[in-house]
């Protein structure tokens, strides 16, 4: 992204751009806690209105729920009040994690000269999984990559009687990780399962 | 690419995961604490006694009840009002402009380089706009002319203040993305050399539903 000086769309602002694809924008989180706090703040303020005009409450009885809130540990069975809390708890433990995890998506950038570039981790799993079939000269079915941030997993499955050549299958991956130059760079494993398949 | 506040929505996250928190933990310390419920049964009458006080302070003559009820529905009005103005700041930033030159003046004093088509024009007046749906669909045609993808959506968003392309492509199975993106930051640039402009340009090569339901490409 730094090898970019031609651009006039500054490498910051390119750095920038795949900073926020990289990661979430934590958008739906917000609105779902939006919509319940508004749900809220709804009935307190038709509450309240009602308070001041004089009128009989709504739903429910502001004054009523606070003595029932000062009177706690009686009032409501011990076991709906423990759950409620715990639920409370685990609700607000969500809620805090999902403000301080970076929140990574499954995404990898590739070099561009001109342009912001993210790839999704299926994309990169595809390609490498095509390039270890040919590599090994086995089905489609009998490859299975999976991508992860630091990590690359081939399981191959051979057909039977045929040899699978693991280091071949090593350098074909590394060859196509290397030429996309996903960054991070994952490390590759490949698994040669011990019994083979029939051959397709 | 788009303007949601990142940092505000985790900030209100945490804030009110925090107090959900502290909700929780005092619900059970009630239970399960006797020392932290006879506490809080005390602390319950003095906050009753203090409110009932401040209730008849704020009673005006005449009225049945405190005007402390008006302020707290002004006040939960005013947080309702900040809570749809935050939900409506999630995802904004799209733009229906994708490149805008002023006439250069009369004078010729156009400098090279100088923003959009207007620097070629050598100073006729007036101005040159290029709307983000004539971008967006020459680069569409472009791309959906490819065998090698399922589809492509292209959209124009303000970056920082300028125009910028979004370059959505969903590549069939097994295609190289570094295949992908470098065929499409060419197209890009022939964009650029036909319209003048040099937006910031973000493609991102994604996976879908449609294409796990396409076969892959036999030949490449």
């Amino acid at each position: 992204m730094s090898a970019d000086p031609a651009s006039r769309g500054a490498p910051a602002s390119t750095g920038r751009l795949v900073r926020r694809e990289l990661h979430s924008s934590r958008a739906l989180p917000s609105v779902v806690v939006a919509v319940l706090l508004i749900a809220g703040c709804l009935l307190l303020l038709f509450e309240s209105v009602l308070k001041a005009v004089g009128d009989e409450p709504f739903l429910l009885d502001v004054e009523e729920a606070a003595a029932w809130l000062g009177a706690l540990p009686g009032g409501v069975p011990g076991s709906l009040l423990g759950a409620a809390s715990f639920l409370l708890l685990v609700l607000g433990a969500l809620l805090l994690l999902l403000a301080l995890l970076p929140g990574r998506r499954a995404r990898y950038t590739i070099p561009n000269g001109r342009a912001a570039v993210v790839v999704d981790a299926e994309v990169v799993a595809s390609s490498l999984a095509r390039r270890a079939r040919v590599a090994a000269g086995v089905a489609p079915e009998q490859v299975l990559v999976t991508v992860g941030r630091s990590l690359v997993t081939v399981q191959i499955r051979p057909t039977s009687g045929v040899r699978v050549d693991a280091d071949a299958v090593r350098a074909a991956v590394a060859d196509d990780l290397r030429r996309s130059s996903v960054e991070p760079g994952p490390r590759i494993t490949v698994v040669v399962a011990e019994a083979g398949v029939i051959g397709q | 690419m788009n303007t949601t506040p990142r940092l505000l929505n985790r900030l209100v996250l945490g804030v009110v995961g925090l107090l959900t928190l502290a909700l929780g933990a005092t619900g059970l310390a009630v239970l399960a604490l006797p020392a932290v419920s006879s506490w809080w049964r005390a602390a319950a009458l003095r906050a009753g006694d203090a409110l009932d006080g401040l209730r008849a302070r704020t009673t005006l003559e005449g009225q049945a009840d405190t005007w402390l009820w008006i302020a707290l529905a002004a006040f939960l009005l005013f947080l309702i009002v900040m809570l749809v103005l935050w939900i409506a700041a999630q995802g904004r930033g799209r733009t229906g402009l994708f490149a805008t030159g002023a006439g250069a003046p009369a004078s010729g004093t156009a400098s090279p380089g100088a923003s959009g088509p207007a620097a070629v024009d050598g100073g006729t007046a007036g101005s040159v706009t290029i709307t983000a749906a004539a971008a967006e669909q020459a680069l569409k045609a472009a791309l959906l002319e490819r065998s090698d993808l399922a589809g492509a959506a292209v959209s124009t968003w303000q970056v920082r203040g300028v125009p910028g392309l979004r370059v959505r492509v969903l590549p069939r199975k097994g295609v190289p993305p570094y295949v992908v993106a470098a065929e499409v930051a060419r197209l890009v640039e022939a964009l650029d050399a036909v319209t003048g402009s040099r937006p910031p340009v973000l493609i991102s090569i994604d996976s879908g539903a449609r294409v796990r339901f396409t076969r892959a490409e036999r030949v490449s």
